[in-house]
């Protein structure tokens, strides 16, 4: 197999073979919490994006001297230290967003998506397979989140990224906004997900 | 194993730790320099919309003044929030009224409001909402400008306030109607309102900032 194609299995893997979110199942908590509107699941996703390459760079380019029993530490701070570089960005030129997504933010540090990715791919591979390897999971991620997003907001407001699309007869179902309409569309999402992929296999 | 029991256990420890050691030191020396950098411009952010909900308020303020820090006021559970009143003055420099920061427990999470008294304390300008993570649909109701359970607080007396599920809503006085399907979150702002303002009328008059 040559490495271009190796590369491109590496980045679609994350977008639909291995999607975190319909696959994998990981980063659960801010794909329920932050999909209420595709604003905030955008912003979510791109920082997911951000700190994913900068934990994968990280830790690729140091994976020679990393001591096994250190390593998950050197994981974490690596972690902490995007995750805060991006949570004071969007204080400073996000306010808005920033306030909006609230705790969620600072807790991309737990996400499993980005520790996940770090152990299984950035301490094997070297780095331009871990930058596209987090570049394909960072965008499945973030796509995901966006479709979840997309399809709530529709709902409950009658709204995309806040433009009015329905016609003015539609009944807004606020459900859709709370979080019994996350734990819906997402169970609808996997559902079809899984249809689609049994009729592929 | 046997060649780590003959080193010396401080140059073993540093053989192993040292990567994490200097990464830390340079992550630390990278999030300084950041902070160092952005926090201007975070403080700035802070300051423009708590100017903007309190102009908001008062319209007539062109500039907010800090006229008295660190008021403790008594949350409950043994915890005291201190609070920054600041005052509004129009272009002339006159008083048109004042804003602070308060805050208490919503339904979901923590609701912080901006709030606007009259120049002489007697009357509320209103309230706006700083941060709050309450139910959309429902208890988010509290933060729509003008919005039905907003638009009770301008002009109400500042006094204690009274919750009541029925009544007239345009109806100016110390009784707030609550919003359907939120009375948690109604309860909550008008429990922020009944913690922070008399307290805060009290330190004012004790400081000579109010006859």
């Amino acid at each position: 197999m040559s490495s271009e194609t190796s590369l491109n299995k590496t980045f679609f893997a994350g977008i639909w073979d291995n999607n975190p979110v319909l696959r994998l199942l990981l980063g659960m908590c801010p794909t329920l919490a932050v999909t209420a509107a595709v604003k905030p699941a955008l912003t979510m996703g791109l920082s997911v994006i951000f700190v994913l390459l900068f934990s994968n760079i990280v830790v690729s380019l140091l994976r020679h001297q990393l001591k096994p029993h250190v390593r998950i530490l050197m994981f974490t701070l690596t972690i902490a230290t995007a995750v805060t570089i991006a949570d004071l960005a969007l204080k400073a030129y996000l306010p808005e967003m920033s306030d909006k997504l609230g705790p969620y933010i600072p807790l991309i540090i737990v996400n499993c998506i980005i520790i996940g990715r770090a152990e299984a791919c950035a301490s094997k591979n070297g780095l331009v397979v871990s930058i596209v390897d987090a570049i394909g999971m960072g965008l499945g991620f973030t796509i995901t989140l966006c479709v979840l997003a997309g399809i709530r907001e529709l709902l409950a407001t009658g709204k995309i990224f806040e433009a009015q699309v329905m016609p003015d007869a539609f009944v807004p179902w606020a459900g859709m906004g709370m979080p019994v309409g996350a734990f819906i569309t997402l169970g609808l999402l996997l559902g079809l997900v899984n249809i689609v992929s049994r009729k592929k296999a | 194993m046997s060649n780590n029991k003959t080193k010396n256990p401080i140059l073993f420890f540093l053989e192993q730790s040292w990567l994490l050691m200097v990464s830390a030191i340079l992550f630390g020396a990278l999030l300084a320099s950041l902070n160092y950098a952005w926090q201007p411009k975070i403080k700035q952010n802070e300051i423009d919309k708590f100017n903007r909900l309190a102009g908001g308020l008062l319209t007539k303020a062109e500039t907010f003044e800090t006229a008295l820090e660190n008021i403790p006021v008594d949350i409950g559970k043994g915890k005291t929030y201190n609070v920054e009143v600041k005052k509004g003055l129009d272009a002339d420099g006159n008083l048109v009224g004042w804003a602070f920061i308060c805050e208490g427990s919503g339904f979901a999470d923590k609701i912080k409001l901006v709030v606007g008294v009259d120049a002489a304390f007697e009357k509320m300008a209103g309230f706006g909402v700083l941060s709050s993570n309450e139910t959309p649909g429902f208890g988010d109701k509290i933060t729509i400008k003008d919005g039905f359970f907003q638009s009770q607080y301008k002009g109400a007396p500042v006094a204690e306030l009274t919750l009541s599920k029925i009544g007239d809503a345009d109806k100016i006085d110390s009784e707030i109607i609550a919003i359907s399907g939120a009375t948690v979150t109604s309860e909550a702002v008008v429990k922020i309102f009944n913690t922070f303002l008399l307290p805060i009328k009290e330190n004012m008059k004790e400081a000579g900032l109010l006859k």
